[in-house]
């Protein structure tokens, strides 16, 4: 899966840019500025889902996790009023005992998925030892026996194919409870969501003996 | 680890996908903010997704058949996150209105 040439290029850019969005997300001051670093690191993953020639994924990725779930969480904290927070008044981060046992916590879990990737990768790659010259080369003869676009000018990939043909077929039953589970979440955000006066008029009892 | 590695490989992918996590789960113990948590629960889920479709591409190009459940998986991930985004956020103005705070040292009512 070698990337070479401009995709390493732009694997590296990417890559680097996820992360300082993520690091920059958890640290930001203000709520919103939170937000718009999240989706920055978002569409940074996108980017790299397209290198590792998942398109199909980074496309349902900016729709529905940028489209959807950011604007409904930009949504939300327009809503929710944090006013003190913009001000510089409030603390932002816990109180200091909580976030030095964190960011210790944090450090001995970088150390050790680092070294288990290490380890696991080397012994991997002892299966499949090629150069990255001839796994490039594979990739070239892969990209090249794809049907060229009406325009000429790139290549119509596979990928949306291969994923519908699994999904509706292997994974046909898990698809109908994922809406069914998507069903279920729109009624109860609904529901929790509704003010005392909505349910009230509902049950058509006295707001004043709601409980 | 090789840092002069100049092609970007399998393990490329997870180092990134495990610093993702390891910044996801720093915001979600260290914030104040319940909306910044939940911001940080979904840079988790994202990384889950790196590692799945970095994964599922590195089986494709070594031959396995089951390539593209990597994909699948992803897919999935996607719609949980956004399920459980929606329920979470109606959590969170349903407290808002009955609280009036945001802040997570403050919604102690289950305290003992």
């Amino acid at each position: 899966m070698t990337l070479s040439g401009y995709e390493a290029v732009f694997f590296w850019i990417f890559g680097l840019a996820a992360i300082f969005a993520g690091l920059l997300t958890v640290m930001a001051r203000n709520a919103v500025h939170s937000a718009l670093f999240l989706i920055s690191s978002l569409v940074s993953v996108a980017a790299l889902f397209v290198l590792a020639r998942a398109e199909f994924i980074a496309g349902v990725q900016i729709l529905v996790y940028v489209g959807g779930v950011m604007v409904l969480f930009l949504f939300v904290i327009m809503l929710v009023n944090v006013g003190a927070e913009e001000r510089g008044s409030e603390e932002i981060f816990n109180n200091q005992r909580q976030v030095t046992a964190s960011l210790i916590f944090c450090l001995l879990l970088v150390g050790g998925m680092l070294y288990s990737i290490n380890t696991g990768y080397r012994g991997l790659q002892a299966l499949n030892p090629a150069t990255p010259e001839v796994l490039a080369a594979q990739q070239a003869t892969r990209d090249q026996a794809h049907q060229p676009s009406a325009t000429g000018s790139s290549r119509i990939t596979r990928d949306a194919e291969s994923v519908g043909n699994s999904l509706y077929r292997y994974a046909s039953l898990p698809f109908e409870i994922a809406s069914v589970l998507l069903l279920v979440a729109i009624i109860g955000s609904v529901m929790l969501a509704r003010t005392l006066k909505q349910e009230a008029s509902v049950d058509d009892v006295d707001p004043g003996n709601a409980d | 680890m090789k840092l002069a590695a100049a092609n970007p490989d399998l393990s490329k992918f997870l180092v990134i996908g495990a610093l993702l996590f390891i910044i996801g789960v720093a915001g979600v113990l260290t914030r104040r903010n319940i909306i910044v948590i939940f911001m940080s629960i979904e840079l988790i889920l994202n990384a889950a997704n790196l590692n799945f479709i970095a994964f599922s591409r590195y089986l494709h190009e070594t031959g396995n058949v089951n390539a593209v459940a990597g994909q699948i998986f992803t897919v999935f991930v996607i719609v949980v996150a956004a399920a459980e985004a929606a329920i979470g956020l109606g959590i969170v103005i349903a407290l808002y209105r009955n609280k009036e705070t945001i802040w997570v040292d403050e919604i102690d009512l289950l305290k003992w």
